[in-house]
């Protein structure tokens, strides 16, 4: 029997990213989905998917115009009490796809789904999918329709897996799609959005604090919108905090059409560079941000954990908050062996990945979708910890941190609670 | 409003009956999709995916591989994966991509079969059929392409088609069925390839399920294999309750509520109406029964029958709420996608 395929760290770094081997692209091979991936092959199967996603405005619902199979497994997700009466589907059959007589159905449908609710909602979102992506539709133009019918914001909203490695993947477009229905609005150099999260950044991210030391008022998030009339206030933003690069584009959009910059930060592990990460933002807004404290605080915690473990054998999952190679290259760095990354290679982490193979050469990389992850035996390389979802999964005897929850953790406060859970999981 | 679902989820499509009746027999099966719908069958309609590893891949297609029909790029990477892989055979399942840009799935496997050395199955399913499709077309296609030799009958072999956690919405049901039906080969759910090569060698074969039918002719008119239509895990279902004199609507897979019919019907029922969302075969049906298709359909059915017990899948009691008689719920995995549970409001 064949065993799970895998390169070591330095081997990949030796080849580099123009080389990488065809198990760990993901375009040319067959798409192993372990019960611990699914997200990331199926833009609407787990976590906050585009049907999830296209539901963060508040008081919205979302009709889905597709064949059954791509609304089939949202029973799982309106199941959820905030979800509640808000999916709708339209379903489309053979004789749609020949004809495209759908799209005609669909202000009558958007209008009876709206008269079927008690309350009317403040958007209705169209979720269309591959289908529709082949045949070429022009969404905007029916959900024009059917707004004259309805007299309310409908917009549309691309679930199209084909896409996913393109330049505009599903959720890269769906945050497009949901800040596209901000209208300017006078500027409040007091209001700051952040970007890139359909959860609420955690509480304690001391961002919070930090901006509101030199004068925010507002942060505003789409998660903690209470309201669409709240929601469209994230146009009177002075300048956006881009959190994900998913959110990269939307962000664009926003300097564009609303003239709100955008400044992007990216999540770390690395105490150092969240650092670096702040000095370099306060450069840019001006300021200063005394982050003694919190550098502190996270520094302890780190030391508290890692420092009386050097060595421990952890496994890395990309079924996490956070870049499992960025994330190895900073355990790594504070005394921990990180034995496997579960991951995806990207141009973006690949130079987390060559920092890896410099401290860490024998780290095996191994692709989750690679086909002969079928065979993942856990036996050929034991940890004793590990960090996600799919880490987990791989090593079932190991204790195991997901790490994934919807609310985000972030910069020192992020990894100060990442070491406590790590901790916690140990005891 | 033809097509529009207001309060029940699409039902579980073609390709996840599909895979429901292959998954435990040992073979590569590649969802011929862009990642989406492997997501729906793994992460949902297969429950079997959270405890049992098979190989089950998304043929990961982009828009450049549909547009371009890279039908080559496919196969070798199918190829690519049985050289590496254990496996027995391989199935190509049919999505609304390739059912968009007309795939040629005749033409797939043989290309494949050029280069692997076992057989390669195709089935066309489109996402836009119901599941029983899908199980129907893989049944007929396992016994087309591996139950080629008439072997000596062996008394107490029974041959069960429909059996798979679709049709029964239990994972338990394979293991059930044994015990009352000892020597049943439950295919589709705890049986094996090789049961599924010896299949001439049953005395006689049971239909459970609608999707098994088309096989069991197929077996009959090959081998001569006797069939019968029920479902030996029905009387389960149905609480100790007086029925008599009852007038009672069931909402199941056709086979399963005929036989809850027969049953009632010995305790004393009036009359029982059966209706299906799913295959509804005229000769099993009687007098009456319906085929359902929209909301609409269900609740003109309830609201005008005069009925007084109901009994389907719970979550179908939100389509009439002002329905006042009896309800007793039954799972219907395809439906609610439910294994055990009420799903009443």
């Amino acid at each position: 029997m064949t065993d799970a395929k895998f390169y070591t760290a330095a081997e990949l770094a030796n080849r580099g990213m123009a080389d990488l081997p065809d198990e760990l692209v993901s375009s040319r091979h067959l798409i192993y989905s372990s019960p611990a991936t699914l997200a990331f092959n199926s833009p609407g199967a787990e976590g906050f998917g585009v049907k999830r996603a296209g539901l963060a405005i508040p008081g919205s619902v979302m009709l889905l115009v597709a064949p059954g199979c791509c609304g089939r497994n949202t029973s799982l997700v309106s199941a959820m009490p905030a979800y509640k009466d808000r999916f709708f589907y339209l379903n489309m059959d053979e004789t749609d796809v020949v004809t495209g007589r759908h799209l005609k159905k669909i202000p009558q449908a958007v209008e009876e789904v709206v008269n079927c609710l008690e309350k009317k909602p403040s958007v209705v979102m169209i979720c269309i999918t591959c289908v529709d992506a082949l045949l070429g539709t022009d969404m905007e133009r029916v959900c024009r329709k059917a707004e004259e019918r309805v007299n309310l914001p409908v917009k549309p909203c691309y679930m199209y897996a084909l896409t996913r490695e393109g330049r505009k993947p599903p959720m890269v477009h769906v945050r497009q799609s949901l800040y596209s229905l901000l209208e300017p609005m006078k500027k409040k150099g007091t209001s700051v959005n952040l970007l890139g999260f359909f959860a609420p950044v955690a509480e304690d991210f001391e961002l919070f604090r930090y901006l509101r030391g030199i004068g925010v008022k507002a942060i505003r998030e789409i998660s903690t919108c209470g309201d669409f009339e709240e929601f469209q206030k994230m146009a009177e933003a002075n300048f956006n905090l881009v959190l994900h690069p998913e959110a990269r584009m939307a962000a664009s959009d926003f300097e564009e059409r609303l003239k709100i910059p955008s400044i992007e930060l990216t999540r770390l592990y690395q105490i150092d560079k969240i650092r670096n990460q702040y000095q370099a933002l306060g450069r840019v807004l001006g300021a200063e941000f005394d982050d003694a404290e919190d550098y502190t605080s996270a520094k302890q915690a780190v030391e508290a954990f890692a420092g009386s473990r050097p060595g421990l054998r952890v496994a890395i999952g990309e079924c996490m908050n956070g870049d499992p190679f960025e994330l190895a290259l900073a355990l790594t760095q504070y005394g921990l062996t990180v034995t496997e990354v579960f991951g995806t290679i990207s141009g973006e982490n690949f130079g987390y990945l060559e920092r890896l193979a410099a401290l860490s050469p024998e780290t095996r990389i191994y692709s989750n979708m690679e086909p002969t992850m079928l065979y993942y035996d856990a036996a050929h390389c034991p940890a004793e910890l590990t960090i996600g979802k799919d880490a987990g999964y791989y090593h079932p005897e190991c204790p195991n941190l997901q790490w994934n929850s919807d609310v985000q953790p972030y910069g020192y406060a992020g990894l100060r609670r990442l070491m406590e859970a790590l901790t916690e999981v140990l005891k | 409003m033809r097509g529009l679902r207001k309060y029940l989820t699409p039902f579980a499509p073609d390709q996840s009956g599909a895979v429901s009746v292959l998954y435990e027999l040992g073979g590569i099966l590649v969802i011929c999709d862009a990642g989406g719908c492997t997501g729906n069958i793994c992460g949902f309609d297969e429950p079997r995916w959270h405890t049992c590893r098979s190989a089950v891949f998304s043929a990961g297609l982009r828009d450049m591989d549909a547009i371009l029909g890279r039908d080559d790029k496919l196969v070798a990477e199918l190829v690519d994966a049985g050289k590496k892989l254990d496996a027995k055979f391989a199935c190509i399942v049919g999505t609304p991509v390739p059912s968009v840009i007309g795939t040629d799935y005749r033409a797939l496997r043989r290309m494949a079969e050029k280069q692997l050395d076992y057989p390669i199955l195709t089935v066309d399913t489109t996402g836009m059929e119901l599941y029983d499709i899908g199980a129907e077309k893989a049944y007929l296609e396992l016994m087309r392409r591996f139950a080629k030799e008439k072997l000596p009958v062996e008394t107490g072999r029974i041959g069960v088609l429909g059996v798979n956690p679709l049709d029964m919405s239990d994972l338990g049901a394979a293991d059930k069925i044994k015990e009352r039906i000892p020597g049943a080969v439950c295919y589709g759910m705890g049986s094996t390839l090789e049961d599924v090569i010896s299949s001439s060698a049953s005395e006689k074969n049971i239909v459970v399920a609608p999707d098994g039918m088309k096989a069991a002719k197929y077996l009959n008119e090959k081998f001569g294999t006797p069939y019968e239509v029920y479902d030996p895990l029905a009387a389960s279902l149905l609480p100790e309750l007086d029925y008599t004199g009852k007038r009672i609507l069931i909402i199941d897979q056709q086979v399963r509520a005929n036989t809850m019919r027969e049953l009632l019907l010995k305790r004393g029922a009036k009359s029982v109406t059966c209706a299906t969302w799913f295959l509804h075969l005229t000769n099993l049906a009687q007098p009456g029964d319906v085929r359902l298709k929209e909301e609409d359909d269900f609740e003109e059915l309830v609201m005008q029958g005069d009925f007084e017990l109901l009994i389907g899948d719970g979550t179908l009691w939100r389509i009439v709420p002002d329905y006042r008689g009896e309800t007793i719920s039954v799972p219907q995995f395809p439906v609610s996608g439910d294994l055990g549970g009420d799903g009443r409001e």
